[in-house]
């Protein structure tokens, strides 16, 4: 599904992403893990085509990210999401499924399906600017599982959910999961993560420092966040 | 093309959301309206009157001229912000993160504000056309058509503001922009001015009349208002060397647009 092949991207002289290689399969729940700054929301926007890597290639569904249609059945939703504050959401996402090519009735019938999803019935017509960080997260959420993705990229997408929000997020991910969705998830949270996904890769400096399914990372009387902090001791010593 | 036609649309739709929109038309339209009081008086100049189809030839000559560098100014400022503002609220990410081409966004983008503005500054001259139609009972032929050829002004001046504004703050580009139609507006005027039969009668021993090269290659937007009043008054119209300035500017409008569409490409969002 997604090949990352000796990826670097540097900014100037400082290396982001340091010859990173990894594979993530169709379907696989994969979670982007790392402090702040080590470079997973930089592989994200390399992954999207918003930066391009300084070497080495990346390739969705057979194609090169540079190829536009390569994010055709993609979701995306940027950490700290934003909507621009004089649409609703409904316009919001009509703009949306009209981008990934929905129309008239077919386009309304699937956003009033993600509407009901993300429980923002009733409130769709408001403009974005009387939301709450929540509610814009939930219609950035909804905007990218709209059209049913095949790969849905979240960057940290709890973030300013109440934690009604955010089991509600752990459901729709769950749900996705019998559709054969893969999901890529940059998260702080990674109690959230260790409950949601399958497979985790923990990130330092631009270096990925393990790639392995979170059971077979995390020994028992462990939790994610114990291995998490170990290996980023270990790194700093 | 599907896309650049959306995003197109788009742009129209948002930037008409905008309140101030309605507020600076209905300014504009209400300046414009003021005007009409100068189509019915009757003017006497040395116990003469004046020839009222003429002068509301003239008025109307100088109130397109008006209208269209008002505009200028507008669409600097509409267009400074143009990625900025997609880019702080999110309408950059929401369009890229689709299949969506870069050069059908910045295209969108551009043409839909173009449009617009066409249609703001239209309706403005086809309110002094329907002004001096309404009070003298003439028609001037050339008027809408000459604001259809300024609209070769606006574009190019969307254009520049955009590629600027990649590199500098808004606003700078946007008066960088203004201060090189106002270079223009000195050479190319002076250089009409010089060539008029008046000055050539009274300056002949002492004008060099060839222009030199930069003037020539210079962005006419200045020649293009010129030959646009000259299809107005159906006078004939003096340009700045051999190559037309609507093909001038049409050329600039054309590699101004690839270089921002290269460097729109390399953009890091």
């Amino acid at each position: 599904m997604i090949s990352l092949d000796s990826v670097t991207k540097k900014f100037n002289s400082h290396i982001a992403v340091d010859n990173i290689s990894y594979q993530i399969e169709k379907g696989e729940y994969f979670a982007l893990l790392g402090p702040n700054g080590a470079g997973k929301t930089t592989i994200v926007r390399m992954l999207l085509g918003f930066i391009k890597p300084t070497s080495g290639s990346i390739i969705i569904n057979g194609m090169p990210v540079s190829n536009p249609d390569s994010r055709k059945r993609i979701g995306y939703l940027s950490e700290n999401h934003k909507i621009p504050s004089y649409l609703s959401g409904l316009e919001y996402l009509l703009r949306h499924a009209s981008l990934i090519g929905l129309s008239g009735h077919d386009a309304k019938e699937e956003v009033g399906r993600v509407l009901e999803i993300m429980s923002m019935k009733g409130r769709e017509k408001e403009k974005a600017s009387t939301y709450s960080k929540g509610m814009i997260q939930r219609i950035g959420l909804g905007a990218a599982i709209l059209g049913k993705p095949e790969l849905l990229i979240l960057d940290e997408p709890v973030t300013g959910l109440d934690p009604i929000g955010i089991r509600e997020v752990r459901k729709i991910l769950e749900d996705l999961k019998d559709d054969g969705v893969t999901v890529i998830l940059n998260s702080h949270l990674l109690s959230e993560v260790e409950k949601t996904c399958t497979t985790a890769g923990i990130m330092y400096k631009g270096k990925i420092l393990i790639k392995d399914y979170i059971n077979s990372i995390v020994k028992d009387e462990e939790t994610l966040e114990d291995v998490f902090i170990k290996f980023i001791e270990k790194e700093n010593e | 093309m599907n896309n650049f036609l959306k995003i197109t649309g788009y742009t129209i739709k948002d930037q008409m959301r905008h309140k101030s929109f309605y507020v600076l038309l209905g300014i504009a339209i209400l300046f414009v309206l003021m005007i009409r009081g100068c189509y019915s008086g009757e003017y006497i100049v040395n116990g003469k009157a004046l020839d009222n189809a003429a002068l509301a030839l003239n008025a109307s000559k100088i109130i397109f001229q008006v209208i269209s560098y008002g505009m200028f100014l507008m669409v600097a400022m509409l267009s400074m912000k143009i990625f900025s503002r997609d880019f702080e609220d999110g309408s950059m990410v929401l369009y890229l993160s689709r299949s969506v081409l870069r050069w059908q966004y910045v295209s969108g983008r551009i043409a839909g504000t173009w449009i617009l503005c066409l249609a703001f500054m239209f309706i403005l001259h086809l309110t002094i056309f329907l002004t001096v139609w309404a009070k003298t009972g003439g028609v001037i032929p050339g008027y809408l058509t000459a604001s259809l050829i300024c609209s070769t002004n606006l574009l190019f001046i969307i254009i520049c503001v955009c590629i600027l504004s990649l590199f500098l703050p808004d606003f700078i580009s946007a008066f960088f922009t203004i201060g090189l139609i106002f270079v223009g507006f000195v050479s190319e005027g002076g250089y009409q001015v010089l060539n008029s039969d008046l000055a050539k009668t009274a300056l002949s021993s002492t004008l060099n009349s060839d222009p030199t090269l930069w003037r020539v290659l210079y962005p006419k937007v200045f020649m293009v208002q010129a030959y646009a009043g000259s299809i107005i008054s159906k006078s004939e119209f003096t340009g700045m060397g051999i190559v037309h300035p609507i093909l001038n500017l049409s050329c600039y409008i054309f590699i101004f647009m690839v270089v921002l569409l290269i460097c729109f490409n390399k953009k890091e969002i």
